[in-house]
């Protein structure tokens, strides 16, 4: 590839520039709200195009937290995707990486997406890297596209501070832009809405990390109703005030739900006992709380929010993609409980044997979090989530950097370090009747979800009285089911005398590996109000039995070539169904249930990376991993004695 | 399938776009910084540049505009004394924008040299946004790109299905078995293993197959033609016996299929032209001369090579990452 320079004789072309910049300037006023009209309602798919709507319910994967280069940092990171590029990217189109590389999904587009950009400073980089704008004068807007990275960070670290503080910098309090592009949000949301067949959501994200500990939230639009503006942690850092505005908004009919995300990355504050005060939390917070926040984003590059094997040592699974820094910061994280997911329902079971009320009962989603208008789903096809920053192997850790030879001599920098801990992004798992805003969003409000670590695993999990030989592999046996039972999401309530049956179903994603084994993961409290929890296998794969003392299935042996990332055709099943009955069941106990479906291993994205570039993998990071899927909880209800 | 090609075309142009403006990165600063360092000693010790005489005027409305540009930021309007502070900051602006100009420092200025061009292809793209596209322009782009907007066949089916699970390397033959007896009138609802597969899909595309039963399973049945049922069909899930019960072939779509596409790309295709069209005629005043260094001068021109001009962003070059920050640096959020 050649560098072509032209050699241009100046003089003529001003005179062309001047002319042409008075012909368009006559014709510039009114271009903002040149498509607002034509982009509020596309045409619906006509009607014969357009699915029956399945009562039984289909499983649809999307992603509920993605940026593009109306978010700040992602501007930044050297993303000039727009909104429209993320809904092409996820309808199985091809877009351009930061760095020039092409993006595309190899296993076929998605069913939904949800355009998250943060709210605090909405627009404004691209604004301020524009020529003629009032923006593009402030002081430092040269240093934030230098190409001195040290004056681009020590720019760029006002945004950073101002977001640390909750402060919104007074050059930019024309909120003008952050208008525009959130109406571009909004447009591009309704532009790329194709009821049957993909839905968009109109959403944002909420960045509040008082003193770096993050509090970062989705809120997703349930229909075409948006607000003027989203509220940002420049308004106001404490989620609280979050719900509240959710509430006013709610009561104008603009309906919305929050997902927390990140726990893993709050230091011990997302799932706290006290509110923001400090107090310990009350009824009124918990009412507040679960009113908006019915779902939680257990996994997503930034790692997996489940548990770790600190908080669950007696999970042997509970050590996959854990990401123990702060966000944005190479910091360690020193407190992992109310940090973690599995810990978070715990303490709300706790809380709810005190005051009534469970503030965290929440389903589960998954997302990828990418900044690159492009989720990096798949191991094979991994590209990271920073733009610039991470966008090839030796940035995030995966392979030395071009100087050195091996591994012998690198040491890893943290910042590295923090990118390598990254995991492929995740996927959630809607069950819903048709791919509509309202069927998969009334879905998500009972919290008929589930969260895969990036294969489209699907998974049906019920509980309920009598459900004992009803078969989740047919119509009939799915509609006895929902008949008889409670869903993923729902509520059991107890019976005075039985047990409840639990019935779960997995089948794999044939672009990934087969499945190994299907666990229910149990908390519950006991008479003194203390929360536990235990993991049982419940099915497994190639006719192995589940042992009565250890609750675990035999290892099936399947394995991974290094050298190749060829895994074992011969282990593992394509479906897994488990029917279970609690043996420790006690009716008199608050719990909630959940399932975790296990694939085989399979290669990490940095040991692809590695082999591609013909160098060993990294000696630091796990080289295969098991891909999952965790359905959302049933809690069982206790009926109150006499 | 046909939707995402469909769709790349407008996609790529767009892209090849977007680096192009984004991507023009310094060669030159260590020149620039020479001429600089001369261009400003000059200024300072150098040569008079000739009698006094060049006017500046600032007018009303440009005083107005300096107002209100303060109580954009400030939120209230300059007092006189600020006033006149931030007028003369503006004239001193207009005098060294003159001189530097003069001393040619915007020539070799790589930023201020991509700032006006991305200014151009702003103003460009502004002057030509307010144009909709009418019924008839929608159909007459669909009827000359038809293939882009095709709609994929679809195809419905009854599937059942010997379990890899459950009979391992004996499910192609039981599911041979099986084709014998569907062939001898048995009941299909009675036959196969239990799996969360559908027994029937509807009528779904090659892609919406793959999604469920693998690229394999897909293939072979959009590749059968004829009724009834045949197989062993294998999938990762085992070996199935299929019939087909619904056929819709691919076809051409309407207008009202794919209205919103017809017009994004109608749009975006109006604006490359434009600027095609604007470069070219603007490339017509020069004469354009390369001095290839080596070992350039001596290579055939690449095969992808695009005549400069006439498409735009291909001249591009290879691709640089215009700030590339240290990974590691501590940016903030994500």
């Amino acid at each position: 590839m050649s560098r072509r320079k032209f050699i241009v004789r100046p003089g003529l072309a001003s005179v062309a520039v001047a002319a042409l910049m008075l012909a368009a300037c006559s014709a510039k006023p009114g271009d903002d709200a040149k498509t607002a009209d034509q982009a509020a309602n596309p045409p619906a798919a006509p009607a014969d195009a357009r699915p029956q709507p399945n009562p039984l319910k289909n499983a649809y994967f999307g992603d509920l937290h993605l940026h593009t280069r109306n978010s700040f940092d992602a501007y930044i990171f050297n993303v000039r995707a727009s909104p429209d590029d993320a809904y092409t990217y996820a309808k199985g189109g091809t877009i351009k990486h930061a760095m020039g590389f092409d993006l595309h999904m190899d296993t076929g587009p998605l069913d939904f997406l949800a355009v998250t950009d943060h709210s605090e400073y909405l627009g404004v980089l691209q604004s301020i890297n524009t020529p003629g704008t009032e923006f593009s004068k402030v002081p430092y807007a040269k240093d934030l596209f230098s190409s001195d990275t040290a004056q681009v960070n020590k720019a760029f670290r006002r945004f950073a501070d101002s977001i640390g503080e909750g402060k919104r910098m007074a050059e930019f309090s024309d909120m003008a832009v952050t208008r525009s592009a959130w109406q571009d949000e909004v447009e591009s949301a309704q532009r790329n809405n194709e009821p049957g067949k993909f839905t968009s959501f109109i959403a944002y994200e909420f960045t509040s990390a008082p003193e770096g500990r993050n509090l970062h939230r989705n809120v997703i639009f349930s229909g075409d109703k948006a607000p003027d503006m989203p509220f940002s942690e420049l308004d106001s850092q404490n989620p609280e005030d979050l719900w509240r505005w959710m509430d006013q908004r709610r009561a104008e009919g603009i309906e919305a739900l929050a997902i927390p995300h990140n726990s893993n990355g709050s230091d011990g504050t997302m799932f706290m006992r006290t509110m923001w005060d400090g107090k310990p939390i009350d009824k009124a917070y918990a009412d507040l709380r679960i009113r908006n926040e019915p779902l939680v984003e257990v996994t997503q590059v930034k790692g997996q929010s489940e548990t770790t094997p600190l908080l669950s040592p007696n999970d042997e699974f509970a050590g996959f993609e854990v990401m123990d820094w702060y966000i944005g910061t190479a910091k360690k994280i020193t407190k992992f409980q109310g940090g973690y997911v599995r810990d978070a329902l715990k303490t709300g079971l706790e809380i709810q044997d005190k005051i009534g009320v469970n503030p965290y009962k929440m389903g589960m989603v998954g997302a990828s979090d990418s900044h690159n208008a492009a989720g990096p789903y798949e191991e094979n096809n991994y590209f990271s989530k920073i733009g610039v920053m991470d966008g090839e192997p030796d940035r995030r850790g995966s392979v030395p950097p071009p100087n050195y030879k091996s591994w012998d001599d690198y040491k890893v920098p943290d910042g590295i370090s923090r990118f390598s801990s990254w995991g492929s992004a995740g996927l959630t798992g809607v069950w819903a009747e048709e791919n509509t805003r309202a069927s998969l969003y009334s879905a998500m409000r009972r919290k008929e979800t589930f969260a895969t670590t990036g294969p489209r695993i699907r998974v049906r999990f019920f509980a309920g009285y009598g459900l004992k030989g009803t078969e989740l592999t047919s119509d009939a046996g799915v509609k006895a089911a929902y008949a008889g039972g409670v869903p993923m999401g729902g509520d059991l309530v107890g019976k005075a005398t039985g047990s409840p049956d639990f019935l779960v179903m997995a089948m794999r994603d044939t672009h990934s590996a087969p499945l190994q084994r299907v666990q229910i993961v149990k908390g519950w409290t006991d008479a003194s109000g203390k929360a536990f929890e235990k993991v049982y296998d419940v099915a497994c794969s190639d006719g192995g039995k589940v042992d009565p003392k250890t609750q675990r299935c035999p290892d099936n042996g399947a394995s991974v070539d290094l050298s190749t990332c060829a895994f074992s055709q011969d282990k593992g099943d394509a479906e897994l169904a488990g029917a279970w009955t609690d043996p420790d069941f006690d009716p008199k106990q608050n719990a909630f249930y959940y399932a975790r479906v296990l694939e085989n291993p399979t290669c990490r994205w940095s040991t692809w990376d590695a082999i591609r570039a013909h160098v060993e993998p990294s000696p630091h990071l796990e080289k295969t991993i098991q891909e999952r899927a965790y359905t959302s909880p049933i809690w069982f209800i206790p009926t109150k004695a006499g | 399938m046909t939707e995402a090609s469909g769709r790349t075309g407008g996609l790529l142009t767009k892209a090849a776009r977007l680096l192009g403006r984004a991507v023009r990165e310094p060669l030159v600063q260590f020149l620039a910084a020479g001429l600089v360092i001369f261009g400003v000693n000059d200024l300072i010790h150098g040569p008079d540049r000739g009698p006094p005489g060049e006017s500046i005027t600032v007018s009303q409305g440009q005083v107005q505009q300096i107002a209100q540009s303060y109580r954009l930021l400030a939120g209230r309007l300059p007092s006189k004394a600020e006033l006149d502070a931030l007028v003369d900051d503006f004239v001193t602006e207009e005098v060294d924008y003159r001189e530097a100009v003069a001393m040619g420092l915007d020539a070799n200025d790589t930023i201020v040299r991509r700032r006006m061009r991305q200014k151009l292809e702003f103003l460009l793209e502004d002057a030509d946004a307010s144009s909709e596209p009418t019924e008839a322009d929608l159909k007459a782009w669909l009827d000359a790109h038809a293939s882009q907007y095709r709609l994929p066949e679809r195809r419905a089916f009854r599937q059942i299905l010997a379990s890899g699970d459950k009979r391992g390397e004996a499910a192609p033959s039981a599911a041979a078995d099986m084709l014998k007896q569907l062939r001898a009138g048995a009941d299909p609802s009675r036959l196969g293993d239990p799996s969360m597969l559908p027994a029937a899909m509807p009528l779904t595309t090659e892609q919406g197959v793959e999604a469920l039963f693998g690229d394999a399973f897909a293939h072979d049945l959009f590749a059968h033609e004829g009724d009834g049922w045949f197989g062993p069909v294998a999938s990762p899930f085992g070996d199935h016996l299929v019939m087909q019960t619904s056929r819709e072939p691919g076809r051409s779509a309407s207008v009202a299929d794919v209205h919103d596409r017809l017009r994004n790309d109608w749009i975006e295709d109006r604006r490359n032209q434009r600027r095609i069209a604007f470069q070219s005629k603007l490339r017509k005043r020069y004469q354009v001369r390369i001095d290839w260094p080596e070992p350039y001068a001596s290579q055939s021109a690449a095969p992808d090579a695009t005549p400069a001009g006439t498409t735009l962003g291909t001249a591009a070059g290879p691709v640089e990452s215009v700030a590339p920050l240290s990974p590691g640096g501590g940016l903030p959020e994500e």
